[in-house]
C-alpha cells in the first residue's frame, strides 16, 4: 500500500502544477482551438455525453462557451502561479471538464487526455508546495501516482480496446495504411509503401502498450528510459499522422524528478548572471 | 515530511479503487459515450489488410468554377464530427447548408459558394500496404439555396 503514497518532493509538485495549469491555458488557445467553433454549432448536431445528461447540463450556447472559455483561461493563469492551490485547481478542474464535454458532445470523443484529467482533478488535494522546497509529500506522492495511472491506463487499455474492437487480427490489418492515407505526412508517405513494415509497427504498437505498466516495476534508471520510449513513440506519431496527444505528453511529466531539471536551470542561471557585467565592456569595446 | 492520516489514505485508497473500477468497466463494456471512461478506442477499429480506406472530404464551387476544400481551417468543423454526418448528408444533402454557414462565418469576404458537396475517396490498399490508387464518389451535392 506505501507504493500508492510513495512521497515526492514538494518541489516536483510545485513544478508539475505550474506546467499542468498553464498547458489548461495554451490547450485552450493553442492545441484545441475547434472547441470555440461549438459556441456557433447547430442544435441537432449536439449529443450530450451521458455525464451531461446526468447532471442536466444545458446545450452549450455561445454564451456559455464564451463564459466558460474566457473564466478557464483566466483561473488556469492564475493557478499556475501556484497560490490557493485548492479554491483554484477545484474551479480549473471543473470548468476544464465542462470545457471537455463541450468539446466532445458533437459526434467525436478523444482519447487523448485521461490522464491530464486526473492530473486536475487530484492536484487540489496536494496543498500548498514551493519551488525549491525539497521536503517529501505522500499528499503529492498519491496524487502523482494517480496520474502515472493514468498515463499507463491510456496504453494498457487500448490495447485492450484493440482487442475488444479489432480482435488479434487488428495487428495484421490495415489501420496504419489507413490512418496515413486520412492524415499522413510527406515522412508516412514515405515509408508507407516499405513491404511489411506497417504491419510490423502495428504488431510493436500493441506490445509496448500490453508492457507499459512494466514501468512501475523497473529500477529508476530503466523507468526513465521507458519513459523517454513513451515519448519517442510520440514523436513519431506526430511525425507521421500528425496526431500529438499533447494533455497525455504533459501528464506523464509525473514520471520525471522534475526538481532536478530546475535546480540545473538555476545552477546555470546562476553561473551565468555574475559574468554578464564582465563581458559587458567587451561588447561595447 | 508532509504525512497523510488514517482516514486521508484510507479515502485515497477507496477513490483508487473507485476510479479503477470505472475505467476498467468503461474498457470492457462502455462505450464514447460513458467518457472520461469510456474505452480507450484510438484506432482500434477492424481494418482487413484489403480493405480500401475512405477520405471523405467537403468542396464549395464558386460561380466560375473554382473548388475550393472547405476544411476544420476553414470551417471550424472537425473532420471527425463532419465524417459522423455522412449519412445525414447522404439522406438530406440541403443540410450542408450547416457546413456552407460555418465557412461564411469564417470568411465573410469569399466568393460565394453556388455549389456544396460531400465526395468520399476511397484509397486502395492491399496486404496492408496504401497501392496508390483512388476513386472519387459524391456522396452528396447540394445547390445552394439562397
Amino acid at each position: 500500500m506505501s507504493w500508492l503514497f510513495a512521497p515526492v518532493p514538494k518541489a516536483r509538485l510545485a513544478l508539475f502544477r505550474t506546467i499542468v495549469y498553464l498547458f489548461a491555458a495554451a490547450d485552450l488557445v493553442i492545441f484545441t482551438p475547434w472547441v470555440r467553433g461549438h459556441a456557433h454549432a447547430s442544435a441537432e448536431s449536439y449529443q450530450p455525453l451521458l455525464v451531461a445528461r446526468l447532471l442536466h447540463l444545458p446545450r452549450p450556447t455561445a454564451l456559455i462557451v464564451w463564459v466558460v472559455f474566457w473564466t478557464l483561461l483566466v483561473t488556469a493563469l492564475a493557478a499556475a502561479t501556484g497560490r490557493y492551490p485548492r479554491l483554484l485547481g477545484w474551479t480549473v478542474f471543473g470548468l476544464y471538464f465542462a470545457w471537455m464535454l463541450v468539446a466532445m458532445s458533437y459526434g467525436k470523443v478523444d482519447h487523448d487526455r485521461y490522464a491530464y484529467l486526473m492530473a486536475l482533478a487530484v492536484l487540489p488535494t496536494c496543498g500548498p508546495a514551493r519551488y525549491g522546497d525539497r521536503t517529501p509529500s505522500e499528499r503529492a506522492g498519491w496524487a502523482f501516482r494517480m496520474v502515472q495511472l493514468g498515463v499507463v491506463a491510456t496504453y494498457f487499455l487500448a490495447s485492450w480496446a484493440k482487442l475488444r474492437y479489432g480482435g488479434p487480427e487488428w495487428m495484421t490489418g490495415s489501420v496504419l495504411a489507413r490512418a496515413i492515407l486520412r492524415r499522413g505526412t510527406d515522412l508516412a508517405d514515405l515509408i508507407a509503401p516499405i513491404p511489411g513494415l506497417l504491419i510490423a509497427a502495428q504488431i510493436g504498437i500493441m506490445a509496448f502498450e500490453l508492457f507499459s505498466p512494466m514501468v512501475f516495476v523497473v529500477p529508476e534508471k530503466w523507468r526513465l528510459r521507458m519513459v523517454g520510449f513513451f515519448y519517442s513513440f510520440h514523436l513519431v506519431t506526430i511525425a507521421t499522422i500528425t496526431i500529438s496527444f499533447a494533455p497525455h505528453l504533459v501528464a506523464m511529466l509525473s514520471f520525471l524528478p522534475l526538481e532536478r531539471a530546475y535546480d540545473w536551470l538555476r545552477r546555470r542561471f546562476k553561473r551565468s548572471t555574475p559574468s554578464e557585467p564582465a563581458a559587458e565592456p567587451a561588447l561595447t569595446g | 515530511m508532509d504525512t497523510l492520516s488514517r482516514t486521508a489514505r484510507t479515502t485515497r485508497v477507496v477513490i483508487t479503487a473507485v476510479v479503477c473500477a470505472l475505467l476498467l468497466g468503461g474498457t470492457l463494456w462502455g462505450s464514447d459515450d460513458d467518457f472520461p471512461f469510456g474505452p480507450f478506442r484510438m484506432y482500434a477499429g477492424v481494418n482487413p489488410p484489403n480493405e480500401p480506406a475512405p477520405d471523405p472530404r467537403i468542396e464549395g464551387v464558386t460561380a466560375d468554377g473554382t473548388v475550393i476544400l472547405l476544411d476544420e481551417k476553414r470551417t471550424g468543423l472537425r473532420r471527425a464530427e463532419v465524417e459522423a454526418s455522412q449519412d445525414a448528408y447522404t439522406a438530406d444533402p440541403s443540410l450542408l447548408r450547416e457546413v456552407l454557414e460555418a465557412y461564411e462565418k469564417r470568411n465573410p469576404q469569399a466568393a460565394p459558394l453556388v455549389e456544396v458537396r460531400y465526395v468520399n475517396r476511397m484509397h486502395e490498399i492491399h496486404s496492408g500496404r496504401p497501392t496508390g490508387k483512388w476513386t472519387d464518389n459524391v456522396l452528396a451535392d447540394w445547390r445552394v439555396a439562397r
